[in-house]
């Protein structure tokens, strides 16, 4: 687990990737995440991004259709793997446990 | 999609050239449908711009190309490899990697400390906010002997300018109280006297140049005749600290005027690039009040500066205001008076003029001193492409190696650009620290205060200094290596190609040839100044002090004829003869070493012509001539005796001989309503050397207040020390500042002295360096032809014969050398010289000392090397094999 870890914003592409399902390319991910995230992100992070974790074994690809407005380009599906989803569910239990674990500052005391 | 927007997607050949091939659909489909979506929300320029900011976002190692090949290459371990290599070649070949390493930190060490100096002279008098806005009026004045330009104008010009020229946003006028003779004057505040000197100034002073207030309105501060602006160090020094010093009322007392002032701002000190520096500003309309003639058209009492508004034609301003004096004042006429303005910053590096044209100034110092540092990184790098190539052997089979295994030409040039990078890094530390450590040596020599300091554009320049460096010292020897062809280099049967030893000899000739220029330089302009120090002048400054009447001085336009008296000044110059130790004394009013007081309108056969030509005319008391020992040639000094006033002149031979006077003596020339010449002098040297003897008039006027003393030799501290006392005496709270003329007059060479103390060290540092290059190379020779030595001393070869053997080829090249820097030298020596009026001939020996001390220093350095290997017992060699 230790070496394929997931970064924050790795983390962030995968689950919209998830969310995505059909529709997971570039620029529609990219769309999502802005709407999501209320900033302007680069084409560059999200390729880097993608590209490491189709390194790291998260994701799949497969060429999808072409549109005009691509300029005739196709687009590249992404798909989450098995083992993205197991790694992305360990991190939410890490995180749960995390959340469990604290205690209730600054809330509380008010 | 709108069938116009196909013109306006943007290029894609720049994601094409650098986005790796399998990304590429992808990635410009991407991009092609981000831009058409930012089309819709934003106008064409935006999208256009964050299609571009989003292009050079693109740029990730993940993303891109690797340049060249589309394979990995593991870079991290090669760069791991080349660095463990370069570090054990450095172990393993101490003396070449220390000889590198000297020769280039000490180069860079010169070179960085140019540049600071270079940079420091560059940044005078730029920092003012509207620099490039801000001019100074300059004036020509057309006399019989040629254009006489000059930095004062009248002082209500300032005034005028602003109200009838559009373009002229701010003038001010400014005095640095030139014309009140002497400059200091003392404040008082309560029992605080404090000597203080200062400038008057217009009302935007404050807002031409950006000295910082630190209390005070920039807009207000000299507004009312009785306000005083004050540095922070003076009101430290008068009220202890700047809080509560705004308005507090100081006394002022100064031989020309005195009064209250009140303290309107506090100025913070002015910077040392700063070419202006005063303790205090003053209003100019307190000058106005107390000099009458100030406020005339016609005198020149004040220098006037000018914020242009932002997009002024400079020369179309300079022709509208050419003339401008003339309708001020009709007798201006305007074939002699010319206005015209230069840019304040550029005074500094450019400011002298001759005959009306600029020549430029100190910037021809900054251009030499740029070219000797670019020429002393040249020599040191040379000796690190010199010694990389001539041990190209040692590198032999590394090279055959690696190229065997598969190696491209590019991976070996990598390498040894590494080892060079490095060992210029090394140098480049080293250099810092030595320029850290000698910069205080260095700011004495130049009289700069140059911080060390780590600034964005000093790390700038290093950098440019560092890539440089590794590219003249790495370029070669990396292009050179890697060049072996892996089979013969293999075989052994390696043999340095002559191309190779012929860069090599020619920089050893270039190293040399410029080391002799620098020695030749050195030795020129020692003899120059040392002719000028000890040339017979016509008059005998030694022993001389001179010094400053700072108290109210009156003379016949002041007052003096409607009945004041100059009691206090008259009494000091009586006590001053009778104190022990002085010789003789005289006074005059200015100077006469440098900018003397100079007389037009002088005529001497009635005709107009005449009143044109501006002769030297010092102002000069009784006994001048005996006190500075100028030789009298017809007639008689000034005296008492004879009721001599400013009706009595004495000229100089020259005057006379200009003038075409048979018998001067007793004739009346035309000046100042008639006066009487009544002596001729020898000529004599009056400023330095730079300058030619000019027609020369002394007038008399007795109450001069610079004092000039001959003092007994082997007493001067207890004659000065008493000296100072009676002057304490007479003039209470004034510092008695004094200085021997003799210092006075090496002054007017100091620029000449520090050139030539510095290229002492230039000189010095290129030898070294040159040497040790030559050294390297002996030993790298040597080394190899160790066998060689052995065989011809077993076949009964003498150590002569191979001391002669080895060192020929270093002989000859350095008299390559000094073929080619002898001539060379001798044109640059003789423009150099060219700038003296006065100076000494070139002589032969100066180029053949040059030549023969570098051939020597050669010869001693090849021949410690050659003689040690001639001297080994040939057994050592030979043996084995």
């Amino acid at each position: 687990m230790k070496k394929n870890r997931l970064g924050e914003f790795q983390e962030l592409i995968l689950m919209t990737v998830i969310v995505l399902q059909e529709e997971a390319y570039g620029v529609e991910i990219q769309r999502d995440l802005e709407a999501r995230l209320n900033e302007r992100l680069s084409v560059g992070a999200i390729q880097t991004a993608l590209k490491r974790m189709e390194e790291k074994g998260f994701l799949t690809s497969e060429w999808g259709e072409s549109t005009q407005k691509r300029g005739g380009k196709r687009k590249r599906i992404y798909q989450a793997t098995p083992y993205a989803h197991r790694v992305l569910r360990e991190m939410k239990d890490i995180r749960a446990q995390l959340w469990k674990a604290m205690p209730e500052l600054g809330i509380s005391k008010t | 999609m709108r069938p116009s927007d196909k013109h306006i997607i943007p290029p894609k050949w720049l994601l094409r050239l650098f986005i790796k091939k399998k990304y590429l659909e992808e990635i410009e489909g991407d991009m092609e449908e981000r831009f058409q979506d930012n089309l819709e929300r934003y106008s064409i320029r935006k999208a256009r711009r964050l299609y571009a900011w989003d292009t050079l976002k693109l740029f990730r190692p993940l993303l891109m190309k690797n340049i060249g090949k589309d394979y990995q290459l593991n870079q991290y371990g090669m760069l791991k490899h080349n660095l463990v290599l370069a570090l054990r070649n450095f172990k393993r070949y101490k003396t070449s990697f220390l000889i590198n390493v000297i020769g280039l930190s000490t180069g860079l060490a010169c070179t960085l400390l140019i540049y600071l100096w270079v940079n420091d002279e560059l940044s005078v008098d730029k920092f003012h906010e509207k620099d490039i806005r801000l001019y100074q009026v300059m004036q020509n004045l057309q006399y019989g002997n040629g254009i006489e330009t000059q930095d004062l104008t009248p002082a209500p010009l300032a005034k005028a300018l602003l109200e009838e020229i559009p373009e002229v946003e701010y003038a001010v006028a400014v005095n640095d109280f030139f014309s009140l003779g002497s400059r200091e004057g003392i404040f008082s505040y309560e029992d605080n006297r404090i000597e203080a000197s200062g400038w008057f100034a217009g009302n935007d002073y404050f807002n031409v140049f950006s000295y910082d207030l630190i209390k005070g309105d920039r807009d207000h501060v000299l507004t009312d005749k009785s306000n005083v602006v004050i540095s922070e160090r003076l009101a430290k020094k008068i009220f202890g600290s700047t809080e509560g010093a705004i308005g507090e009322t100081l006394e002022w007392n100064h031989s020309s005027f005195s009064n209250l002032f009140q303290v309107s701002g506090i100025f913070k000190n002015l910077p040392h690039h700063s070419t202006a520096q005063f303790d205090f500003l003053m209003s100019i309309e307190v000058l106005l009040d107390n000099d009458h003639w100030a406020k005339a058209w016609t005198g020149n009492y004040a220098e006037t500066y000018l914020i242009l508004r932002e997009g002024t034609n400079v020369p179309a301003f300079n022709k509208k205001i050419a003339n401008f004096l003339k309708s001020k004042d009709a007798r201006l006429d305007d074939e002699f008076f010319n206005l015209f303005v230069q840019q304040y910053s550029r005074k500094y590096l450019y400011g002298q003029y001759q005959n009306g044209i600029p020549v430029g100034g100190r910037a021809s110092n900054v251009k030499l001193f740029s070219i000797i540092a670019v020429f002393i990184l040249l020599i040191a790098c040379t000796n690190f492409v010199n010694l990389s190539t001539a041990q190209a052997s040692r590198k032999m089979k590394e090279i055959g190696v690696k190229k065997a295994m598969g190696a491209k030409r590019k991976v070996l040039m990598t390498r040894f650009l590494i080892e060079s990078i490095l060992v210029v890094f090394i140098s480049l530390l080293v250099a810092f620290l030595l320029v850290v450590l000698l910069l205080p040596v260095f700011n004495d020599i130049t009289g700069k205060h140059i911080q060390p300091s780590f600034d964005f554009n000093h790390m700038l320049a290093s950098c440019c200094i560092f890539i440089l460096a590794v590219f003249i010292s790495g370029a070669y020897p990396a292009f050179y290596l890697s060049g072996f062809s892996p089979i013969t280099v293999l075989k052994g049967k390696f043999k340095t190609s002559t191309g190779g030893l012929w860069l090599r000899k020619s920089l050893v000739v270039f190293q040399f040839t410029l080391s002799i220029i620098f020695i030749v330089g050195l030795l020129i302009i020692n003899q120059q100044i040392e002719f000028a120090q000890t040339k017979n002048m016509g008059y005998n400054r030694d022993n001389i002090i001179k010094f400053q009447w700072k108290g109210t001085l009156y003379n016949p336009w002041n007052g003096l004829r409607d009945g004041k008296s100059n009691i206090k000044f008259d009494a000091f110059m009586q006590a001053l003869k009778e104190v022990r130790g002085v010789v003789n004394t005289t006074n005059m009013s200015g100077n006469i070493l440098d900018k003397i007081v100079k007389q037009s309108d002088v005529s001497w056969r009635d005709q107009d012509s005449d009143r044109y030509f501006l002769f030297q005319s010092p102002v000069v008391g009784y006994d001048y001539l005996k006190t500075l020992g100028i030789e009298l040639v017809a007639g008689r000094t000034f005296s008492k005796e004879h009721n001599d006033d400013y009706s009595k002149v004495i000229l100089n031979a020259a005057a006379v001989k200009h003038m075409e006077l048979e018998n001067p003596i007793g004739r009346i020339i035309k000046m100042n309503g008639g006066s009487e010449i009544i002596g001729v002098v020898k000529d004599f040297h009056y400023g330095s050397l730079h300058n030619t003897i000019e027609p020369l008039i002394f007038r008399l006027e007795p109450h001069g207040r610079n004092i000039l003393a001959r003092i007994e030799t082997g007493a001067e501290k207890a004659t000065i020390k008493r000296i100072k006392e009676l002057y304490m005496e007479f003039l209470l709270g004034y510092v008695f500042d004094f200085s021997f003329l003799d210092d006075d007059y090496q002054a007017l060479y100091a620029s000449e002295q520090r050139v030539a103390i510095l290229s002492r060290y230039f000189a010095a540092v290129a030898i070294v360096i040159s040497c040790l290059g030559l050294f390297g190379l002996a030993a790298f020779t040597t080394e190899r032809r160790v066998k060689e030595i052995g065989i011809r001393k077993i076949l009964g070869s003498g150590v002569f014969g191979i001391v002669r053997l080895l060192s020929s080829d270093f002989s000859k090249m350095v008299l390559i050398a000094i073929i080619i820097a002898l001539p060379l030298s001798y044109i640059t020596a003789s423009r150099w010289l060219d700038s003296f009026a006065y100076r000494i001939d070139l002589q032969w020996w100066y180029f053949i000392g040059a030549g023969s001390l570098a051939l020597l220093i050669a010869c001693f350095t090849v021949g410690m090397q050659t003689i040690k290997a001639a001297k080994t017992n040939p057994v050592d060699c030979l043996r084995n094999e």
